[in-house]
């Protein structure tokens, strides 16, 4: 028994691949998802998203989106994802900082704009906290 | 017979017009590239949020929300999605003749010069205008969609639907009309994704309703809420991209055609040039041959 999981954002598929198990932050708090689970869709959380495949273990980190589970599937849309080992902490700390300084010279300005950057900084934060996990 | 010297201009003339067409053609072809990579890459995405929606179209029913409602239809609203410039061949021409076709009420929301300057002269009801800039953004998409959902919302249209070319390859756009809202056809529309990828109708759609028993988190109505707009706003900048990818595939096209036919016209023309020039030559001796014979 396997489940397989896609994991696909605006810009790319970035993840595809048949797994053991796979832990899901939603709103709700985590969800794990073996095979044989019953057809889901929930809204997929900012945080880091665990992926098993047989003694190895794959980090993501995923931001806003949602996720269903049905017939050993399960497909993630979300706003951003991207795999541990790609994650490069120096441009994502600097990208944090831009983030955060426009933030503040757009406080006022167009609202789809400060949700744009909103969203970047809260990214920036989650890849942070994969990249860093454990030490 | 013309002068050799209006030949000579001709020639001049068409040289440059080519190396200006040639000169376009490259940067659209390079504009082509980026454009059907933004394109093709957020496909997947587009789609798996489509099929999302799918699994949802079973239950369509007991779900209460605006945009799943029914009603009848009074004035249709529609985004079309045309280019800011011409020069693309029968781009916006096809595009537009779907516009013609529509004999209904509609009011129209429009992204591109080319469209809106086509519902104002043909006297359609515009109620907006978006520059088409060469980069699509998602946030500038957003407002288009979110404006239109708001007319959806308060009344003012019954339907939302876009009208844009779709982007198959560099040579095949197709204009078409897909419905958004109310999401009564997600079948039909699913379908029509699916032909897009060139894949086969989704077996999902085949499962009995026992088996689509689903569970929601945090609960129906939440996912809903933020799935809906978000399929709608991601749907629209889906059509958005699709639609730069085949204006500059086909303004790289028309490009490349005008470029190759100025070849061939050089080419005859420094024929014609030529024969002018022996001619002249052939003359200029026989008088000077005349001319020495009759001394």
């Amino acid at each position: 028994m396997s489940l397989t999981l896609e994991i696909v954002t605006p810009d790319a598929r970035v993840y595809s691949d048949t797994i053991d198990s796979v832990v899901i932050p939603t709103v709700e708090g985590e969800v794990g998802i073996l095979p044989g689970h019953i057809a889901l869709l929930t809204q997929v959380a900012d945080g880091e998203l665990r992926v098993s495949k047989g003694t190895e273990t794959h980090y993501l980190a995923v931001s806003g989106g949602f996720a269903e589970v049905g017939d050993d599937r399960v497909r993630v849309l979300a706003e951003h994802a991207i795999t541990a080992e790609k994650i490069d902490e120096g441009a994502v700390e600097a990208a944090l900082k831009r983030a955060e300084e426009q933030l503040k010279a757009a406080a006022t300005a167009d609202p789809a704009e400060f949700e744009h950057l909103q969203g970047l900084v809260r990214f920036a934060g989650v890849q942070l906290a994969v990249k860093r996990r454990g030490r | 017979m013309a002068s050799t010297r209006d030949i000579r201009r001709r020639i001049k003339s068409v040289k440059n017009t080519r190396q200006i067409t040639k000169a376009m053609e490259l940067v659209a072809a390079s504009k082509m590239k980026k454009a059907q990579a933004a394109a093709l890459a957020g496909r997947p995405y587009a789609e798996l949020m489509a099929q999302m929606l799918g699994a949802l179209a079973n239950r369509v029913e007991e779900l209460q929300h605006p945009f799943l409602a029914k009603r009848e239809i009074r004035t249709r609203g529609i985004i079309l999605i045309t280019s800011d410039k011409g020069l693309c061949g029968p781009l916006n021409t096809n595009v537009l003749k779907l516009v013609t076709d529509i004999k209904t009420p509609a009011k129209y929301a429009v992204i591109g010069r080319k469209g809106a300057q086509f519902i104002a002269r043909t006297k359609r009801e515009l109620i907006a205008d978006f520059p088409a800039n060469d980069r699509t953004a998602f946030p500038d998409i957003k407002v288009v969609a979110e404006f239109m959902v708001k007319q959806f919302i308060e009344g003012h249209v019954d339907t939302v639907e876009v009208i844009w070319s779709r982007f198959r390859n560099t040579l095949v756009q197709v204009p078409t009309l897909m419905p958004l809202l109310p999401l009564t056809s997600l079948q039909d529309v699913l379908k029509d994704l699916h032909a897009d990828a060139g894949l086969k109708a989704p077996v999902a759609a085949a499962r009995t309703a026992a088996e689509t028993q689903m569970l929601f988190e945090p609960d129906a109505a939440t996912v809903l809420e933020s799935l809906l707009p978000l399929y709608i706003n991601r749907e629209v900048y889906q059509h958005a991209l699709d639609a730069k990818a085949s204006e500059h595939s086909a303004r790289m096209v028309a490009m490349k055609t005008a470029k190759d036919n100025a070849t061939k016209l050089l080419g005859d023309l420094t024929l014609e040039y030529n024969k002018a020039r022996q001619a002249g030559i052939t003359q200029e001796i026989l008088e000077i041959a005349a001319a020495q014979f009759a001394a």
